[in-house]
């Protein structure tokens, strides 16, 4: 009889916890709860721009079907997005997904009163095909909830038909023309992801109180459990308020030929510099002997900048050398070109340069040519963000930039050690010198930081990595060879061929096919394809913080 | 003769200042300029306007467009065509190192087609009505009508995956010494240029051999009892090459900048390449050097072209 008690009493227990489920799941009902609370709160238009308004936002995030479009456009190769941040130990949980749903976008619509002749029109300003596709289906979504939008290429200066800050930051109105943008955002540090929403610096998101504090905290602390749950708050307010639409995350695709052999070394994010070791790889030998890579990237008029992009070309990753070493997904591991010390409140970093690290002309790197290096990279204003927002970090920046110091007070030497005092903690210090690449002080002292890639040493850079330049024809071919003198070892591969091409260039293929290309990285799906139909080539998936967005322009039209 | 050359002569400098600043001022009404493509959209959100107006100062940029064009003109009088926005290199070095690779895939198609156009043609109006007219006819016409990428993509797909015959592009590799090492890079894109414009040639050809084989000098000439292959090689062959040679002739100049599809087919670096490069990058100085030296080519050879046909042709008085 007990028995029988105790199994109706779970019978009934479980009936009860599945009655939600049977009704309509569990999903459903958390689901309008949350959109309901933003009905409840008044969310409506906060200016004349629709767009202002949240649940038109919402209704456009629920409209588009990216499960499908992820599914069957991109071949299953990107993720449907949940909020900015890949998915990893620093991705927020339960945030809503948006799954898609006409009907929720629909009714929103209509408690927004949304006008059906209003026409949405988007600018993106990739090239290939597939983002037109994109765009399309995008398109016939929200076409079909009743939303019209007409989107085109932008063309010329893209960064300000996208990205132009409006004069009022709070009220507008809009300095650009269009009402939504697709792009896409690779960060270095995961702050780069909300930095953009900072009252004064977004093209698409009027000031916002609560924005700023959360900004504010995310570059506040080193400390990583801090920094988490920062993290975490500014993701799920950024999602729950839809300042921007993340629609999908896009893995990068390594692709090597048969013949190269990395021996055990490891993948990480392409795009950025990360302990490789390419001195240890290998390729089969050609009939004489000789081991060569053949890759694209070469130069077609000058070498590019590697403050700029430190890891996107093989030669800014192979020809200079960097204080500090980084794993595949560019945590700080150990020191390179230098022993490194932070101090425990993250405001002090020491180095201590390794001995026999040399440039390629055999003259030693001094800590007088890191200085050097961060004084002229804080004046060049195209430099990369994360790096430059370190630099400006550093006690006695500000007076160095304004010129009324002759050096950054912050920063001291002494013998082979260099000391750097901060003047406000940066997360992202020892990062910053994971991919600042050291550059020789006695070739660039008279380089102009306005327009460094006119200086003659871009020609023909001398750095301090493992390969060194062996002979350049612009806009034909780029050899590199050993750099015997290499502190890490020597590096194997005889010879490094690069040839003016890069990723989504339609000879990419071509070049793989005919088997004049063994090591390279894309992220344009269709080129992927391709790759992946060939018997010579060898594809890795590696994730990357890399995530194609759709941007909310909420200001007032002008 | 000598009033008509120097009047000639003259009015090309008014003509190259006009066009010049047609060109100038298409750039300057094209959104963007060089610094927005050299700084990434994304960085582009964080950067200070006054930052980007450094950058600008600092390349020359910020001065108002009639200032610019009038230094610009000033230094190209003075024979400084100015140096990339980019990179710094002077531009006459930047045109100089590209002007051979453009200079041999053109002349070799010019070659080409010439000799193949000019013989096709005249065996087609020859044969008027025959099959081969037909054929040549139709392979004229497919000439003409296919775009040359479709020519180059399927002549890779055979030449290079499938029979493995020649490279798949590019022009020079690590260890080419000399000519003989570029010639099988040479060959492919050569060919693929040539093709379309044989059509070309050979549809020119046999029209005005037509034309020249109606004529009373043939008739002529046959009364005279010649032999009829001397009629038309000798006779008919020879007037009819006076407009296909002012066809050739203009050709030349504009293969200048003509080929880019070619080039970038076969990843050719020539001049047609780095137009469009300079193009999309907004490198104004490598764009009007381009431009400038492409018209004056057109505008000069249009000259010659009068003079020659003049000096053939005696009905044509000059002044």
């Amino acid at each position: 009889m007990k028995r029988i008690t105790m199994l109706l009493i779970l019978i009934g227990l479980v009936l009860l916890v599945s009655l939600p489920v049977f009704a309509g799941g569990q999903n459903e009902a958390e689901a309008p709860a949350e959109e309901t609370a933003v009905m409840e709160e008044g969310v409506g238009p906060t200016n004349s721009n629709p767009l202002s308004d949240l649940r038109v936002r919402q209704a456009i995030a629920y409209a588009i079907d990216m499960d499908t479009i992820a599914e069957t456009m991109f071949d299953g190769m990107v993720l449907p997005a949940t909020g900015r941040v890949p998915d990893g130990p620093m991705k927020a949980p339960g945030l809503n997904r948006y799954a898609y749903d006409p009907d929720k976008s629909r009714a929103l619509l209509k408690a927004a009163n949304w006008d059906p002749n209003y026409k949405l029109d988007l600018g993106y300003y990739y090239g290939d095909q597939m983002t037109v596709d994109l765009m399309t289906a995008i398109q016939a979504y929200l076409s079909d909830v009743g939303i019209k939008m007409s989107f085109r290429k932008l063309e010329g200066d893209v960064g300000a038909q996208l990205n132009s800050v409006p004069t009022d930051p709070a009220n507008g109105p809009s300095a650009v023309e269009i009402d939504l943008g697709y792009g896409g955002h690779a960060a270095l540090a995961l702050q780069e992801y909300f930095n953009v929403y900072k009252t004064g610096k977004s093209a698409q998101y009027p000031s916002d109180p609560k924005m700023d504090a959360l900004i504010d905290a995310i570059n506040a602390t080193a400390d990583p459990v801090e920094l988490k749950k920062a993290l975490f708050e500014i993701e799920k307010y950024e999602v729950d308020n839809l300042a921007a639409y993340s629609l999908y995350y896009m893995p990068m695709f390594v692709y090597e030929s048969i013949d190269l052999n990395r021996n055990g070394e490891i993948y990480g994010n392409p795009q950025y510099n990360y302990d490789w070791n390419i001195q240890n790889w290998t390729m089969k030998p050609e009939s004489n002997g000789k081991m060569v890579l053949q890759t694209n990237g070469g130069p077609i008029e000058f070498f590019q900048n590697p403050w700029e992009n430190p890891g996107i070309w093989i030669s800014n990753k192979v020809l200079y050398d960097r204080l500090i070493a980084c794993d595949g997904a560019l945590t700080p591991t150990h020191g390179q070109m230098a022993d490194y010390e932070l101090s425990s409140d993250g405001m002090t970093l020491k180095f201590t340069m390794k001995d026999g690290v040399k440039w390629h002309d055999g003259a030693a790197v001094t800590v007088d040519d890191v200085q050097f290096s961060i004084e002229k990279i804080i004046l060049a204003p195209t430099a990369h963000k994360v790096l430059l927002s370190t630099f400006n970090s550093i006690k006695g920046a500000e007076e160095f930039i304004a010129g009324t110091a002759d050096h950054i007070s912050g920063i001291n030497t002494d013998g082979n050690t260099i000391t750097i005092e901060m003047a406000k903690l940066d997360p992202n210090i020892l990062l910053t010198f994971t991919q600042f690449a050291i550059l020789p002080e006695k070739y660039l002292a008279d380089a102009d930081p306005l327009k460094m890639l006119q200086s003659p040493f871009f020609q023909h850079p001398v750095g301090s990595g493992p390969y060194k330049i062996g002979k350049v024809e612009m806009n034909d071919y780029l050899v590199m060879v050993p750099n015997e003198d290499y502190y890490d070892g020597v590096p194997k591969i005889d010879e490094i061929q690069c040839y003016p091409s890069f990723d989504s260039d339609p000879n990419v293929v071509k070049n793989a096919t005919a088997g004049i290309l063994d090591y390279g990285f894309s992220k344009n799906p269709s080129e992927v394809s391709s790759l992946r139909a060939l018997d010579n080539i060898k594809l890795e998936t590696v994730d990357v913080p890399y995530t194609r967005i759709l941007w909310f322009y909420q200001y007032p039209k002008k | 003769m000598l009033t008509y050359t120097l009047r000639r002569l003259l009015i090309l400098i008014p003509m190259l200042l006009f066009l010049s600043f047609l060109i100038y001022l298409g750039l300057e009404l094209t959104p963007g300029d060089a610094v927005s493509y050299m700084i990434s959209p994304e960085r582009y959100a964080t950067m200070d306007p006054a930052e980007l107006e450094a950058v600008r100062e600092a390349l020359g940029l910020s001065d108002p467009f009639l200032i610019r064009y009038v230094k610009w003109l000033g230094g190209v009088i003075k024979g400084d065509f100015g140096y990339s926005l980019q990179s710094g290199v002077p531009i006459k070095d930047i045109v100089f190192d590209r002007l051979p690779a453009t200079l041999e895939l053109s002349a070799g198609a010019i070659l080409i087609s010439t000799i193949f156009g000019i013989f096709f043609g005249t065996i087609s109006a020859l044969k008027r009505g025959s099959i081969g007219d037909n054929a040549l006819t139709l392979a004229g016409m497919l000439g003409v009508s296919v775009p040359r990428f479709i020519f180059g993509l399927l002549a890779i797909l055979l030449f290079t995956f499938h029979l493995k015959w020649l490279p798949v592009g590019g022009r020079l590799r690590p260890g080419y010494e000399g000519f003989m090492d570029r010639l099988p890079h040479l060959i492919m894109p050569t060919l693929v240029l040539s093709s379309t414009l044989i059509a070309g040639v050979m549809r020119y050809s046999r029209a005005s051999m037509l034309d020249a084989m109606n004529r009373d000098f043939m008739k002529t000439a046959r009364s005279k009892g010649l032999p009829e292959w001397r009629v038309n090689f000798v006779h008919g062959l020879r007037v009819s090459l006076i407009p296909v040679i002012v066809l050739i002739a203009f050709r030349l100049p504009i293969l200048l900048g003509g080929t880019v599809i070619i080039e970038q087919v076969f990843q050719w670096p020539g001049i047609g390449n780095e137009f469009i490069g300079a193009v999309r990058s907004r490198n104004y100085p490598i764009v009007m050097m381009i431009a400038f030296f492409t018209t004056f080519a057109v505008l000069f050879v249009s000259f010659l072209i009068d003079l020659f046909t003049a000096l053939l042709d005696p009905r044509v008085k000059l002044d």
